[in-house]
């Protein structure tokens, strides 16, 4: 909702999202929102409609796999899940997440010469 | 259908567009009404909750439209895949069964690759020689003319004269333009004596002939009608070939300009031609201007070859229309040369013919359309042996297919799988193919007679692989879908445990029909081949009039610069035959200006005496310049006396002809001291002092010619003969064995007595006379190694169906054998069957080649195309081959055990 504080994301993150997502276990499009929102605590918050092209272009590279299922409340979702690659991938997206963060807090913690 | 889990996917994902569209809205409707649930639980009025909820999404339409683009795209990719990824497990799998069947494979491998290599060798030869267009700029629209004269039988087609070429030139709208040339050999005589001398092959063209062929000198220029007018008096320019440039004159780069040598005379070399450029029919190493100039009156020399080049969109009916007009017209526009009574006895026209089907011939064209109908042939038996090999594979697989079949296999899937091993092994058998015809290729190339125009074209090439590929396919595919034409995959095999013998009668029929037509295509092709072998057989059994074994012949020339008169060129000869004569082993000599077998077609009235004012007139005599010592050398058979050289030297008229010449004139009387004028009546008169025997003067296929032997001296005097006798053949009669070592010594007295005449053309009497056949071999021996192929792959095809038919029998030969029959019994029986086969196949075959061996037509010699002799030594053949192939399944049938057959 318009009243929580939100961040903007940053370019490329969004993918190393759903892909941690996916990781709990396979889920539809608006539970992966739910999940981003409700781990995060509604801190980050993403665009609805970059979520599914999103999906749908990892779906493609072969990172996700789809399939049409049943909700516990008896609707029919298409459910995305994680394939080999897809885990490949978020380990390796991970690594380069930590390294990242590892720089720029290196950066930020330094004082600089007096 | 169970599919492993990987693939699954491909089906959950719709095949259609429109699914796909389905797809993609029911997942956003999804989402708008989970998130419309939620903004209502938390206290929205449904409207409310569906505004907020789009406003959230964005732009609907634009993600809706995003996510079908990547979905289809996404779809695209998965059928790629699948398909790539079925070609290639089906592919992996057909590798994988044939390599295990090693035995199978391997023989299958060996048949196609053999019949597509030697159809791929013969498809490259017939394209590059008879296909493919000469290698000039539009070829297609380049035709050559000659002038047919069917009337006078001896010489049925003349070449163009000058003066009809700068009418046509003038007159035709269809030519755009014309050339003319003659080829003949030039001497290169030293170059002031720094090189060797040397026969060039050499043109006389009109300078447009550049221009209808399209070429263009590498360097310098070409030659222009000033060089063609000026060649009337002097020749004083020279154009050569790059070939010559480069082996004679080490490629010099100042050439142009330069001065060679030419017969004795000065003349300047004024360009050089790069090395594509050549003549269609004949390689030249000179183009020299041909004399010529268009005010010249007409004159009646038909011996130019002249090519057109005809304007776009014109056709060779249009062309051979008008030229036809145009020739029609000859009486009243030359009436000095053309008479319209000389035109209608004659015949006299003028035939346009496109320039390939000129240069390469139909007889050439023909042996080779005949020798790629009889690899086709052999292609067609090695596949029929093939198709025999898959059928048994299928006999043994059936327990297989039943499985498969059983658990759900389709028969298409059934059926792509034998595609996919039917390609995997044509597919290896292409490539083998290749290599086949490469080596083929070597072989043939060598082989071939040195006459075969345009075999320096042949290489192998795209059209050679296209050609290969396109067979391998239609063989691949053919194959590959027999076992399923076969019908209904046999489920009851299940039940019988793999031992059932349900449709065995009708695949029986399909392999017996299989080796029948491999009979009979058998049968045709040995037709063939023994009709070849009879011919050439007749033609070696021909006499040719001489005796050719221990003769070297050579050719000589004397470059015209210092041989100017008769009496200069009588003495070099007459100095040259003593000197040879006195060398060890040598048992004469003579010269004459050409050898048996090799005369040219050209031929020149001769006038006879006979009673009336003018004499007769022959319509064709070869005339030629003989010296003493020729008909003793070549031992032709001599009634009465040839001049003597003191006769010769006196200038005595006398000459000695032909019988054939003889007969035609004086049927009933002895030829001997009556006589005979030169071509165009002039004097002097000759007394005939001798008749030859039947000599073979244009081939042994041809009857003996007319020919007029004359002496050289009082000939070259004949104001009506062109030229001195400055081209002679040397022939050389030696004691066994010393033909080759006498060799260096003609040499060395050529040289001592004028190191400028050159010596060429060495060569063995026999080895000509054997050349002279080389055409008819080389088609005969290519169609006999196809007989022989077909012949093999027949009794392996044979002995393939007879081997099953045993198997078949098994028990049933058992029960016979129980009840009796003795081993001969069971061995006739089986032998019997493969007969019958045989008979039936040699039954259709005959009939088809008693309709097809006429196509053979002119390759044959004194045999008739349905020849009772080869087609009976064919017939005899293949049944004893039938016999011989049947006898080790015949063999294993006797000793079947009966117990064990009975049991089993």
């Amino acid at each position: 909702m318009a009243s929580i504080p939100d961040l903007d994301l940053l370019r490329g993150t969004l993918d190393l999202l759903v892909l941690k997502t996916l990781s709990w276990g396979p889920m539809h499009g608006l539970a992966v929102l739910h999940q981003i929102e409700d781990v995060t605590g509604q801190r980050l918050q993403i665009e609805e409609g970059a979520l599914y092209p999103a999906l749908h272009r990892m779906e493609q590279r072969g990172w996700l796999d789809a399939e049409w299922g049943y909700t516990e409340r008896n609707r029919k979702a298409k459910f995305y899940c994680l394939t080999a690659v897809g885990r490949r991938r978020l380990t390796a997206e991970l690594l380069k997440w930590s390294r990242y963060t590892e720089a720029v807090g290196l950066l930020l913690a330094h004082e600089g010469a007096r | 259908m169970k599919r492993d889990s990987g693939r699954r996917r491909v089906f959950r994902i719709p095949f259609s567009r429109r699914g796909l569209d389905r797809d993609v809205d029911a997942e956003l409707r999804f989402h708008l009404e989970g998130r419309i649930e939620e903004l209502m639980a938390m206290g929205m009025s449904r409207d409310e909750a569906s505004v907020e909820a789009r406003q959230r999404f964005g732009d609907l339409d634009s993600h809706r439209r995003e996510l079908r683009a990547i979905d289809e795209e996404m779809q695209k990719m998965r059928q790629r895949l699948e398909f790539t990824d079925t070609v290639g497990r089906e592919l992996k799998y057909a590798v994988r069964t044939l390599g295990r069947s090693r035995t199978f494979a391997a023989m299958a491998f060996v048949t196609l690759a053999l019949g597509l290599g030697a159809a791929m060798a013969i498809f490259t030869i017939l394209d590059a020689v008879v296909l493919r267009p000469l290698p000039y700029a539009h070829g297609d629209r380049l035709v050559a003319l000659s002038s047919p004269v069917p009337g006078i039988k001896a010489a049925p087609v003349w070449g163009l004269a000058r003066h009809e070429m700068y009418y046509f030139k003038r007159e035709s709208h269809t030519l755009e333009d014309l050339g003319i040339y003659r080829t003949e050999l030039a001497t290169l005589t030293g170059d002031g004596g720094a090189t060797q001398p040397e026969r060039a092959p050499a043109a006389y063209v009109s300078a447009s002939l550049f221009g209808v062929l399209g070429i263009v000198p590498e360097r310098g220029r070409l030659l222009n009608p000033d060089d063609n007018l000026r060649a009337t008096d002097t020749l004083d320019a020279a154009l050569m070939s790059h070939g010559l440039w480069e082996r004679r004159y080490a490629g010099d780069t100042t050439i142009v300009g330069k001065r060679i040598d030419l017969d004795g005379y000065p003349v300047t070399v004024v360009g050089v031609l790069p090395p594509s450029a050549q003549l269609p029919d004949y390689k030249v190493d000179l183009w020299l201007p041909l004399d010529m100039n268009p005010a010249s009156p007409a004159r009646s020399n038909h011996i130019f070859s002249v090519i057109g080049r005809m304007r776009r969109g014109v056709d060779i009916a249009n062309a051979q229309r008008e030229l036809t007009a145009l020739t029609a017209r000859f009486p009243t526009a030359f009436p000095n040369v053309y008479t319209p009574k000389m035109m209608e006895g004659t015949g006299f026209t003028t035939l346009v013919k496109s320039l390939r089907d000129d240069v390469v011939g139909s007889l050439v064209t023909k042996s080779i359309w005949i020798l790629f109908a009889a690899v086709i042939v052999v292609l067609l038996i090695a596949a029929a042996n093939v198709a025999n090999l898959f059928l048994v594979r299928v006999e043994t697989r059936r327990l297989e297919a039943a499985v498969r079949s059983a658990i759900g296999a389709s028969r298409g899937a059934l059926a792509v799988h034998s595609l996919a091993e039917s390609l995997v092994l044509t597919g290896m058998a292409a490539l083998g193919a290749i290599g086949v015809a490469w080596a083929g290729l070597h072989f043939l190339v060598a082989l071939a007679p040195s006459d075969l125009p345009r075999l320096d074209e042949v290489h192998l090439g795209w059209t050679g692989f296209a050609f290969t590929i396109v067979c391998a396919l239609v063989a691949g595919i053919t194959l590959g879908l027999l076992p399923s034409l076969r019908g209904q995959v046999d489920l009851a095999m299940l039940r019988e445990g793999g031992r059932g013998s349900t449709g065995a009668p009708r695949r029986l029929a399909t392999r017996n029909i299989l080796v029948t037509s491999q009979m009979a295509l058998a049968l045709i092709l040995l037709t063939a081949a023994g009709l070849l072998v009879r011919s050439l057989r007749n033609l070696r059994g021909v006499h040719p009039g001489f005796d050719p074994t221990n003769v070297m012949t050579m050719s000589l020339s004397l470059p015209n610069g210092r041989y100017r008169s008769p009496q200069i060129a009588n003495a070099f000869f007459e100095q040259l035959a003593a000197r040879v004569r006195a060398l060890p082993g040598v048992l004469s000599v003579g010269f004459g200006g050409a050898l048996p077998l090799e005369s040219s077609e050209l031929c020149t009235g001769a006038v006879v005496d006979v009673p009336g004012p003018s004499g007769e007139r022959s319509d064709c005599v070869q005339m030629m310049q003989v010296t003493p010592g020729y008909f003793e050398t070549l031992r032709i058979p001599l009634r009465g006396h040839a001049p003597d050289w003191p006769e010769n030297d006196r200038g005595g008229a006398s000459a000695v002809v032909s019988e054939a010449f003889a007969n035609r004139f004086w049927p009933n009387e002895d030829a001997i001291n009556r006589g005979v004028k030169c071509c165009n009546g002039m004097p002097p008169f000759y007394r005939i002092s001798g008749v030859t025997g039947p000599v073979r003067t244009h081939g042994l296929d041809r009857s003996p010619g007319q020919v007029v032997y004359f002496p050289m001296i009082p000939f070259a005097r004949n104001p009506g003969i062109e030229g001195l006798p400055l081209f002679m053949r040397l022939v050389v009669r030696t004691a066994a064995g010393m033909s080759n070592s006498v060799l260096p010594a003609i040499r060395r007295a050529v040289n001592e007595i004028d190191p400028q005449v050159p010596i060429s053309d060495i060569a063995p009497m026999e080895q000509l006379l054997a050349q002279s056949l080389a055409r008819r071999s080389f088609t005969m021996m290519l169609l006999a190694a196809a007989a022989a192929l077909a012949l093999v792959l027949s009794a392996v095809g044979i002995y393939g169906v007879i081997s099953y038919v045993v198997a078949q029998r098994r028990s049933e030969i058992g029960i016979r054998m129980a009840l009796g029959a003795r081993a001969e019994d069971v061995r006739g029986m089986v032998v019997r069957q493969s007969l019958v086969l045989a008979g039936i196949g040699v039954l259709i075959g005959l009939a088809c080649a008693l309709a097809t061996t006429r196509v053979l037509g002119a390759l044959l010699f004194g045999v008739s195309p349905n020849d009772p002799l080869v087609l009976i030594c064919a017939t005899l053949l293949l049944v004893i081959l039938a016999t011989v192939a049947s006898y080790a399944p015949a063999v294993r049938a006797s000793r079947v055990d009966p117990v064990e057959a009975l049991r089993g």
